[in-house]
């Protein structure tokens, strides 16, 4: 076989896995795309509509670390975080143009995610371990938040001046921009699970020993789980962070993001491509729906994510294939032969 | 110097005291019970309840202990049974969104119910001096229940038959039912002990501070952290890894200034788990 | 006494074993030979109660046992030893030795039943079961089992990663046991040891009972000799 040839089937491949991811991908952002339609009379459920995006966008990042490679980083506010502390800070305080900072900020997230699996791979450390040493870099973070008061405006945070008289303050354009980057990373992850990564990503988590038995580099395949979604992380943290125009710990926060992104993964279904979407849109209504029970609203919402996972333990998607794939076999097996 | 030591000590054996019951759930279940904090809130409004009603001091503690046991009791019987047929990682994520789920309500409703409650049993009298150090008495105080405490959970697992079974199932699940011990009976023991000792958490710490409704999940936290760096099962890794964090975290506040010691002490977490993965006494694998 | 019918047993809905009867009579060492993967150890782990049988009957003294959990069997008179023994490694050697007996306390003529039996368990009293040698585990491991005052005592490959001169001893220690009335029921891949020993035998491969007979006559047998005595 000549060069050209694998050379070309591997184009083939490449087309025809775009084209089939595509038609999903093209039909969720349909669907999403019409919503400012009938919210646009409202700032506050379009904020509500931009914050959901952003968390899908924190699912998709999260999924990828934790759905492909296993790794349980309990810092997907903090990682965010870099993205929009460090965004703001580069903008506000350094005076570098918008896009700019947001680009640096994404990268020393990655960078920071790269070097969290780093030391969980070389470490060997298992899934509660990682999470542990995560939990405890989204501690730090959050102690440095509040005690570097003097850059990060401490408690309260600080208004973003750079971009206010942009487009992206303006009611509906962010909404557009975080379904764009929603978009993205949906194709850049269904790229990834498709490509020769991806084969090692599932061959990893079904069987690490056996992976790596197989030439699999367990090793290197993590950590570029996380650079990847670490990246998706701090991209979406500083672009929300730049929309909102506004920026507190609690804008990045532990129990803001981090529970929240787990209950919408784990209900979208971890490791499918579109849970992270089913998750963070479902969940995002949900909290808008709670409202009305006042302070009620956590008792409501704890009591719904107990019943989700008492009743739908692997979550939406894989749930549904699951019942699609038996109502097949069962009507294969009941045709007549 | 030694001032600072001793505070640390005071702090780091409250530390072991928050992780003891969830290194022991988790060490023997495999279940990450994040509603450990959860617990001693219930239990701190349980004693605070029984103290309005006019209860005396150790009667309404006693309330409390029991409180915090028959919460973890319910959480065996209900919310857990699914957790009990996964196992491996299945079961550990499990357990931890549900009870997650738990402490949700919890919170929500304390917060709804008894906004600003607070528990403090501030106990009277002037400081007491030891090694020429000038210490409150309620922390002396805490610190001895805490102390009483660990010897006789030192004690059960060391000199009872019941406390050997227990210690087998967290070595060799396998073997314990090999010599006819039944795995989730003990579970069920200790989980009640757990919540006994969330509770007994809530008594001691609000003789140093006032504790809120809200404190579950600082409490959890910490509590995970010193777990995991005093390895995950064991009740002497906990105290050992509190009473060393809680120096770390006097010393540095002492030294560098509040907030960084936070960021101190988590490091000094980090650092050990990366050096010992399986903790300062935890079982190499 | 111990009566299996109809077996069959396995993992994640594959059976690895099929259709497997045998049974032990009171008093009787019994052996079951076979090589490495014919499935002695699942079929073991299903008759003692960690593995739920697929289908088949375990009866016991007249009752039946099938599927019932293993903490529950150790109390009717079963006491396993599993090739991977299941010590408590951090625990002393008379701690795992009381855990035998648990939940009562430990009998001091079953103790000393067993220091006799294994004089090296006494001198080691103290010592953690996790730091002991292979041979020196192997005896705490039947210790533990005999601990729990069993009438029959049901051991997979007891020589697993034992020296000759270990295995030999640990054959003898057995053939002790056998002397005072105990019933035995052992797995081996060490063929010609549990032959000498037992009475009779089942040959198990591929997961099912092949043939069987009495010790003498499966040393006859042209296919066992060649296949597990290495005499052609």
């Amino acid at each position: 076989m000549s060069e050209r040839g694998t050379a070309g089937a591997a184009w083939t491949r490449a087309a025809r896995s775009v084209r089939t991811l595509s038609i999903p991908v093209v039909a969720v952002g349909a669907v999403l795309a019409v919503v400012p339609l009938w919210l646009d009379h409202s700032g506050v459920l379009m904020g509500v509509a931009v914050l959901g995006l952003a968390f899908a966008c924190y699912a998709i990042g999260f999924n990828v670390i934790f759905g492909s490679t296993g790794q349980l980083f309990l810092c997907v506010g903090a990682l965010a975080g870099i993205g929009g502390y460090g965004g703001a800070i580069l903008a506000d305080t350094v005076g570098l143009p918008v896009v700019v900072s947001i680009l640096l900020a994404t990268l020393v997230s990655c960078v920071t995610g790269g070097l969290l699996s780093l030391i969980a791979v070389r470490r060997s450390l298992g899934v509660i371990f990682t999470g542990i040493i995560t939990l405890i870099f989204t501690l730090t973070f959050d102690a440095l938040l509040l005690g570097l008061g003097s850059l990060t405006g401490g408690e309260n945070g600080f208004l973003i001046e750079s971009g206010a008289d942009s487009f992206i303050r303006r009611r509906i354009p962010p909404y557009y921009v975080m379904l764009v980057l929603a978009l993205v990373f949906l194709v850049v992850h269904g790229l990834l699970r498709r490509s020769h990564v991806g084969w090692a990503w599932r061959a990893l988590r079904d069987d690490e020993l056996a992976a790596e038995l197989a030439g699999v580099d367990v090793a290197r395949y993590r950590i570029y789980g996380a650079l990847v979604g670490a990246a998706m992380l701090g991209l979406a943290g500083a672009t929300y962070a730049f929309t909102e125009g506004r920026i507190s710990p609690t804008t990045f926060g532990f129990a803001q993001v981090d529970v929240v992104v787990i209950v919408m993964l784990a209900f979208g279904g971890i490791g499918t491509l579109f849970g992270p979407i089913l998750g963070a849109v479902t969940f995002t209504i949900v909290d808008e729906v709670l409202i009305e029970f006042g302070q009620l609203r956590l008792v409501v919402y704890g009591a719904l994510v107990l019943l989700l996972f008492l009743f739908l333990a692997r979550g939406v998607i894989p749930t549904a294939r699951d019942v699609v794939t038996k109502r097949r076999v069962s009507q294969a097996s009941a045709a007549p032969d | 110097m030694i001032a600072n030591v001793l505070d640390g000590i005071v702090f780091g054996i409250q530390l072991g005291l928050w992780a003891a019951g969830l290194t022991l759930v988790y060490g023997l279940g495999g279940v990450l019970n994040l509603a450990h904090g959860q617990i001693a809130v219930i239990s701190a409004v349980a004693l605070a309840f029984g103290m309005d009603a006019g209860l005396p001091v150790l009667p309404a503690a006693g309330l409390a202990l029991l409180v915090g046991g028959v919460v973890g009791l319910f959480l065996d019987l209900t919310i857990l049974r699914p957790v009990y047929r996964l196992q491996g990682e299945a079961r550990v994520l499990l357990s931890l969104l549900l009870t997650l789920g738990v402490a949700f309500i919890v919170d929500g409703f304390l917060n709804w119910r008894y906004p600003g409650r607070s528990l403090s049993l501030f106990i009277g009298g002037g400081a007491i001096e030891i090694l020429g150090v000038p210490m409150r008495r309620g922390s002396l105080l805490a610190s001895a229940i805490t102390l009483v405490a660990f010897a006789a959970l030192f004690s059960f697992f060391r000199f009872t038959a019941l406390g050997r079974a227990v210690r087998s199932v967290i070595e060799d699940e396998e073997g314990a039912r090999l010599v006819g011990i039944d795995p989730a009976r003990m579970l069920r023991l200790i989980l009640v002990l757990s919540g006994v000792l969330a509770a007994l958490v809530a008594v001691t710490r609000s003789m140093v501070v006032s504790v809120d409704v809200q404190a579950g999940f600082g409490i959890t936290v910490l509590a995970l952290i010193v777990t995991v760096v005093g390895g995950l099962g064991s009740v002497s890794g906990a105290l050992l890894a509190g009473i060393i964090l809680g120096i770390v975290n006097v010393i540095a506040a002492d030294v560098i200034g509040t907030f960084m010691s936070l960021v101190i002490l988590l490091l000094a977490a980090a650092v050990t788990i990366l050096m010992r993965p399986s903790g300062l006494l935890g079982v190499e694998e | 006494m111990l009566e299996v019918t109809g077996l069959a047993a396995g993992y994640e809905g594959n059976d690895v074993v099929e259709d497997v009867s045998f049974h032990v009579d009171p008093g009787e060492a019994v052996m079951i030979i076979g090589s490495n993967g014919a499935g002695k150890t699942t079929l073991f782990r299903s008759v003692v109660g960690l593995l739920a049988p697929s289908s088949g009957e375990v009866r016991y003294e007249g009752a039946g046992i099938t599927g019932v959990p293993a903490q529950r069997i150790v109390r009717l008179g079963i006491s396993f030893v599993p090739a991977e023994r299941r010590l408590f490694p951090r625990m002393t050697v008379q701690e795992n030795l009381a855990l035998g007996a648990y939940p009562g306390r430990p009998d001091p003529g079953t103790t000393e039943l067993v220091m006799d039996l294994f004089p090296r368990l006494a001198e080691r009293r103290r010592q953690r079961a996790g730091t002991m040698s292979g041979g020196e585990q192997q005896m705490l491991a039947v210790g533990r089992a005999l601990m729990a005052d069993p009438r029959l005592i049901v051991l997979d490959e007891p020589t697993t990663g034992l020296a000759p001169k270990l295995a030999a001893e640990a054959y003898e220690a057995l053939s002790a046991l056998r002397d005072r009335g105990l019933t035995v029921l052992v797995a081996e891949q060490q063929v010609p040891l549990a032959m000498a020993f037992s009475d009779r035998g089942y040959v198990l491969e591929n997961g099912r009972i092949r043939t069987q007979g009495t010790s003498a006559e499966l040393a006859d047998d042209p296919d066992v000799r060649r296949a597990y005595l290495g005499i052609t």
